[in-house]
């Protein structure tokens, strides 16, 4: 896995979410909390898997709504400020975290009805074996996003603590056929890469975002989304 | 962690149900203690109410 030991220091964990999701970056964790909404509604009473739970801003989001959530991480830091925030909310549901490792999950097998994975395939070294023991504990859904080939973000890649990969729509519909995973929808997002929405402040992010959606319904610039989300269903 | 979910969780190496021993309780949250594997003998442990799943070989690569 890429990126483990930048990810793993309290220093980066501590400072996460304000400088990830504050600013510009608030659009996006509306835009992905939406996303996933959408995808696994209605989630209460559903037992939900994050992968790569990361400071909990999904897991919180869920149990708050009513599913019995399970986050996982490799970031002992990155749990605690997870666990910080489930300890102020009324949950609906239920909410733990554990650490573990992705590629081997401490979990029996279709135990859980969700097994959700945000911002993680572009740092996998090896995305079957990954999507496949994310299906072994899934006995319905899966849902994950993929950063794109071709889009905008790759030309600011270098500028990363960890390069991402990047993935063409082929290559994932391969990765599905070879997990034996069936397509229920996916929907592109973000013509315009992640890091400027995080460099500038909310009133300039808005009008630019605005822009986004109006130029990237054409079939021409899909091409150059960002993002995809990729909402799946066990064959 | 909650005792109920000790029921879910496995052995990352075997799949096996785990054991708890020596736990400590705040309320109803389990703070401290160590969840073994009796198939193949691995502890893992809980550390500030965080179950610590790695296997063996990514602990070290991988420091808290």
């Amino acid at each position: 896995m890429k990126g483990q030991e930048w990810y793993q220091a309290d220093e980066v964990a501590e400072e996460y979410d304000d400088k990830r999701f504050s600013k510009g970056g608030q659009l996006i964790d509306r835009r992905e909390k939406a996303a996933v909404l959408e995808a696994i509604m209605p989630v209460e009473d559903r037992s939900i898997l994050e992968i790569a739970c990361g400071t909990g801003r999904f897991t919180v989001m869920l149990a708050a709504q009513g599913a019995d959530v399970v986050g996982l991480d490799i970031s002992t830091a990155m749990l605690q400020q997870g666990r910080r925030k489930a300890q102020g909310r009324e949950l609906a549901g239920t909410l733990e975290f554990l650490r573990g490792d992705a590629g081997r999950l401490p979990f029996p097998d279709d135990h859980f009805d969700t097994v959700i994975a945000m911002r993680f395939f572009h740092l996998a070294d090896d995305p079957e074996a990954f999507l496949r023991e994310m299906r072994r504990v899934s006995r319905d859904q899966i849902v994950f996003d993929t950063f794109n080939r071709f889009s905008a973000r790759s030309m600011y890649n270098w500028a990363l603590p960890m390069g991402s990969r990047l993935y063409s729509k082929s290559e994932v519909s391969e990765l599905l056929a070879k997990t034996d995973l069936t397509l229920v929808e996916v929907e592109d997002d973000f013509l315009a890469p992640y890091g400027l929405y995080r460099s500038i402040p909310n009133a300039l992010a808005s009008p630019i975002r605005a822009l986004d959606t109006t130029v990237g319904g054409s079939p021409v610039t899909d091409h150059f989304a960002s993002v995809s989300y990729w909402n799946t269903r066990l064959r | 962690m909650k005792e109920s979910l000790l029921e879910i969780l496995r052995c990352p190496l075997d799949k096996h149900e785990l054991e708890l021993e020596d736990a400590e309780y705040d309320g109803e949250e389990i703070v401290e203690g160590t969840l073994v594997c009796p198939e193949c003998g691995e502890r893992y442990p809980i550390e500030d109410g965080i179950p610590n799943l790695l296997p063996p070989d990514m602990r070290e690569e991988a420091p808290a």
